[in-house]
């Protein structure tokens, strides 16, 4: 069932997509946009998600998002007025619909009544607005209906009939068939689903479910339109169902209820047993059409479904039930395949397509249909026109915009782009003077070569870039469960999630922005009573912003709390050992304290923020991916702290230097400063290591060519240090044979063909095809500060 | 159809083969031959210099850049325990696959293919752990012993304290 698994992967993805656009609505929604385009967009997205659910039998996701569905319909169409409680109620069934999915995909269980409460709250509101028995009932039936997600289906299924005729009799004799002995309340529904009903994601196996729970029915498929196979057009509805309802107290209201969300996109007739004319003439209708249909050469499709269905019927009576809804998949696969066309993710009308079979051939998995016509669902749902008339707004457009592309094969081109980059100036280089006069098209081939290789790395550069939308959307949950936790108001304001990041830079970032997160709202943001009480409004604000600067990537993190309590940071520094007690550092030098390791400020440590992890998690995470971290506070006005990123991480800006005659690799982030000095300028400390005094510091040193095990080839009076800042500002000095020069590197992991190597933290193919290691500064100094302790 | 059944026809006989016979990729280091499954061998290339690596054992003589991959060399003689090879131009790196990774094995000349039967593949004498770790089996070709490398057993223990 691997390709099971490749849908569900899917699956995920195409949550977490919806959950974001989820966040931006009800972001947008929360500003007081309540437009019924923003209401759509939640609708189908939740849709969505529960129709995926209900194909792979999530039943506590689909439960869930079913009754988080009825809400939100009952909204739509005004029922249920959009107040503040409600918008926050959806908010949290937001994440919880999350958490769920969540769930879902890691495979652990969360407990049984997990949203329960907000699952009574989605009933009371909806009960309590719409005030007639009518809502109340259907919420109820609802109930009944999710139940059965959870048990494969059959138990509605079983109270059908089997209809005696099979959809290539004529339709008199399904008629005829039916039990025309007029029970008390016995309705006829003629149920004739239009394009448009499966393009908007609607399964008529829903509706036959709710009908089934008001009474006993009987569903027959009319399949007297499905034309010779030649003229099948695919994306064409040719199936209608006949309905015959017993239930004594029902009106015909209720029924039509049960129609409700798909009025206008199919016909309806609905009339009591024994005065249907109408009726009986309009199914007499196609099944007149169809009388040469079968005189065809080619295989005819009805016939083809009619054998099918009498193979199933044949093997054993209880097994024949099913045979009613064995050619049902067929039309729900059409839908699917319909929106096919228009819908960016194309999985499951191909899963469609793949179990629509199934149920014909194995009778006994009685689930599988279901799945089936559930599975269309999510690639309707997300369509935006597919009926031409939709409701949608129309800022998205109809056609494939976007593919969806596994990620390692960008990779792989970005990777063969970089070598491309390397080889062409290499070739460059290899163009001295002489040859440049002799060979004057070839150098212009050389110079149109090099642009064209710029041109191509900045594309494929671009199709691994993606908005910081995907690590900034899951920030506004984090804030409102910060803010719930610590009794505080706090509002997050996001500027610039449409700036674009390589996407391996983005993996990096989500750690980090959440601990300055959580750190703002632990530390900076006040109480409401000490925000009143200082003047500022009683909600605190986060501003969380991204900009593009020239190279980097600047993401902010602002709020308007306290600042920085530098008093208290010095305090405990001292008390911890950070700073030694005879120094004074600056303002500015205090502010970057609370990124060393093991510093925390938080009177109590709470569950939040306060481990002393944390913030040197930030610095580190960012350092390692070439970045740096700033912080700036204001006493009493607020702090902000700016991440300074790479565009890409796939090109390193690196000093290139010598040690025991080899290349090797500094990031040049790390670097604070060179010098050149001899080794007699280093002093001993009594572990036998060496430190040297940089400006009335002391700074640990650390001889490459030594801890490398290589012979210096240099004059021990005319060695180079790179002055390095290690985690935590920690410097330490790496003494090396020459420094060559600065540029771009590619990085390349060793761990792909080989593991890991102490004091490596990769390695880098230089301009004439040698590989280049790039020096660890963090992990040598680690592993220096161990050797020394033994 | 014609190509879909010409590839039937193929994969056939290969696993006809396989199931009796094995291809080897015969190399030498001294004297001695060793061989290595075909199927493992992802291409064979002239020594050209290694980067050294830092902080590992004697028989990994570093990497190199193959198609914008780093890939390790081990040098076989070094860890059969006779030494560093003295590579020249001459010598040969077969490059290897070993589950997912990418390895090169330093040899000092590559020899033949042999084919040989699965039936003739002999135990490794007890004695030496040395030569029950790193070899498979032994086979004989042209009355010549032939040595089968477990590639997994070479690759491993490259970390200095490994």
């Amino acid at each position: 069932m691997s390709d099971l698994d490749d849908f569900k992967a899917t699956y995920f993805d195409e949550c977490s997509e919806l959950l974001t656009e989820l966040e931006e609505q009800f972001a947008a929604i929360e500003e007081g946009e309540r437009g019924s385009d923003r209401l759509n967009a939640v609708f189908r997205a939740i849709h969505s998600i529960k129709g995926g659910a209900g194909a792979f039998g999530f039943s506590a996701l689909v439960g869930f998002a079913h009754a988080y569905e009825t809400l939100l319909d009952y909204v739509r169409d005004g029922r249920v007025e959009l107040t503040d409680d409600v918008v926050h109620l959806c908010i949290r069934a937001n994440d919880i619909v999350a958490d769920h999915v969540n769930a879902a995909q890691t495979g652990e269980a969360l407990p049984a009544d997990y949203g329960a409460e907000e699952k009574t709250r989605f009933d009371a509101i909806a009960r309590g607005e719409t005030a007639s028995d009518a809502g109340g009932e259907e919420a109820e039936a609802d109930g009944e209906v999710i139940e059965d997600f959870d048990i494969e289906f059959t138990p509605v299924m079983v109270d059908l009939e089997a209809p005696k005729a099979n959809g290539e009799a004529p339709v008199e004799d399904v008629f005829d068939a039916a039990p025309m002995t007029a029970a008390e309340g016995q309705w006829e529904i003629r149920f004739t689903p239009h394009r448009a009903l499966y393009a908007r994601a609607n399964d008529p196996l829903l509706l036959f479910r709710e009908l089934a729970a008001l009474g006993e029915m009987q569903v027959r498929a009319v399949l007297g339109e499905v034309p010779p196979l030649s003229d099948f057009e695919p994306f064409a509805v040719y199936c209608a169902w006949e309905i015959t309802l017993v239930a004594p107290d029902l009106g015909e209201d209720a029924i039509r209820e049960v129609f409700e969300f798909v009025e206008g996109d199919c016909d309806i007739i609905i009339a009591q047993a024994g005065a249907v004319p109408g009726l009986a003439a309009a199914a007499a209708e196609p099944a007149a059409d169809n009388t040469d249909a079968p005189a065809s050469d080619e295989p005819d499709l009805s016939s083809l479904l009619a054998l099918t269905e009498e193979e199933v019927a044949q093997p054993s009576e209880p097994v024949a039930p099913l045979a009613s809804f064995a050619p049902e998949p067929a039309a729900p696969a059409v839908g699917a395949q319909d929106s096919f066309e228009e819908a960016p993710g194309l999985s499951f009308a191909a899963l469609a397509e793949e179990i629509a079979p199934a149920p014909a051939a194995k009778a006994p998995k009685a689930d599988t249909p279901p799945a089936a016509t559930a599975a269309a669902k999510p690639v309707a749902a997300p369509a935006p026109a597919a009926g031409g008339d939709s409701e949608d707004n129309g800022s998205r457009s109809v056609g494939v915009q976007s593919i969806r592309v596994d990620l390692d094969k960008v990779d792989r081109v970005v990777n063969m782009v970089g070598e491309l980059v390397i080889t062409q100036s290499m070739l460059t280089q290899q163009m001295d003077e002489t040859l440049r006069a002799r060979y004057t098209e070839l150098v212009r081939g050389l110079e149109v070569l090099a642009q064209t290789t710029r041109g191509l790395q900045d594309s494929v550069m671009a199709i691994r870039a993606q908005p910081v939308k995907s690590v900034f959307s899951r920030m506004p949950r984090l804030v409102r469960e910060l803010a719930s936790k610590t009794s505080k108001k706090i509002k997050l304001e996001t500027i610039g999630e449409n700036t674009e990041i390589d996407k391996t830079v983005i993996e990096q970032l989500s750690d980090p922005l959440t601990h300055m997160i959580r750190n703002s709202a632990d530390h900076g943001i006040e109480s409401p009573e000490k925000r009143l009480a200082a003047g500022k409004p009683e909600t605190g604000t986060i501003r969380l912003s991204a900009e593009q600067a020239g190279g980097n990537i600047l993401i902010v993190v602002e709020d308007d709390g306290a600042g920085i309590n530098r008093e208290r940071v010095l305090g405990l520094a001292r008390d911890k050992g950070i700073v030694a007690p005879d120094f004074t550092p600056t303002d500015e030098q205090i502010d970057q304290l609370i990124f060393a390791p093991g510093f925390s400020t938080a009177e109590a440590v709470s569950d939040i923020s306060g481990r002393g992890v944390g913030m040197d998690v930030v610095l580190s995470n960012i350092k390692k991916i070439g970045g740096s971290v700033h912080v700036r506070s204001w006493t009493g006005k607020g702090c902000r702290m700016t991440l300074r990123l790479p565009l890409t991480l796939a090109v390193l800006d690196v000093m290139l230097v010598k040690v025991g005659g080899g290349p090797y690799v500094v990031p040049l982030s790390s670097i604070v400063e060179t010098m050149q000095c001899s080794r007699a300028s280093f002093e001993r400390v009594p572990s036998g290591g060496r430190v040297l005094q940089v400006r009335g510091e002391y700074v640990q040193v650390i001889d490459l060519a030594q801890r490398f095990d290589l012979t210096s080839q240099q004059n021990p009076d005319d060695q180079f240090v790179v002055l390095c800042e290690a985690e935590g500002n920690q410097k330490v000095a790496l003494v090396v044979d020459d420094i060559i020069g600065q540029q771009q590197v590619v990085i390349k992991s060793l761990e792909e063909n080989f593991e890991s190597v102490e004091g490596i933290a990769g390695g880098t193919i230089l301009g004439d095809g040698n590989v280049a290691l790039i020096v660890d500064v963090q992990g040598l100094r680690t592993t220096h500060l161990r050797q020394n302790a033994a | 159809m014609e190509a879909l059944s010409l590839r039937d026809d193929m994969s056939d006989k290969s696993a006809i083969a396989g199931q009796n016979t094995l291809q080897l990729i015969a190399f030498s280091i001294g004297e001695q031959t060793y061989g290595v499954e075909i199927t493992t061998v992802r291409e064979i290339r002239a020594w050209n210099g290694a980067t050294p690596l830092p902080n590992t054992r004697e028989f990994v003589r570093g990497v190199i850049n193959l198609r914008g991959t780093i890939v390790p060399i081990f040098d076989l003689r070094a860890r059969f325990g006779d030494g560093q090879t003295s590579p020249t131009k001459n010598h040969v790196v077969v490059v290897m696959s070993v589950g997912d990774k990418w390895v090169g094995i330093l040899v000092d000349a590559v020899s033949d293919i042999l084919t040989v039967n699965r039936d003739e593949i002999h135990n490794v004498p007890e004695g030496n752990s040395i030569d029950t770790e790193l070899l498979n089996g032994i086979v004989t070709h042209d009355s010549r012993m032939v040595g089968l490398i477990d590639l997994h057993a070479v690759v491993s223990g490259a970390k200095m304290d490994g």
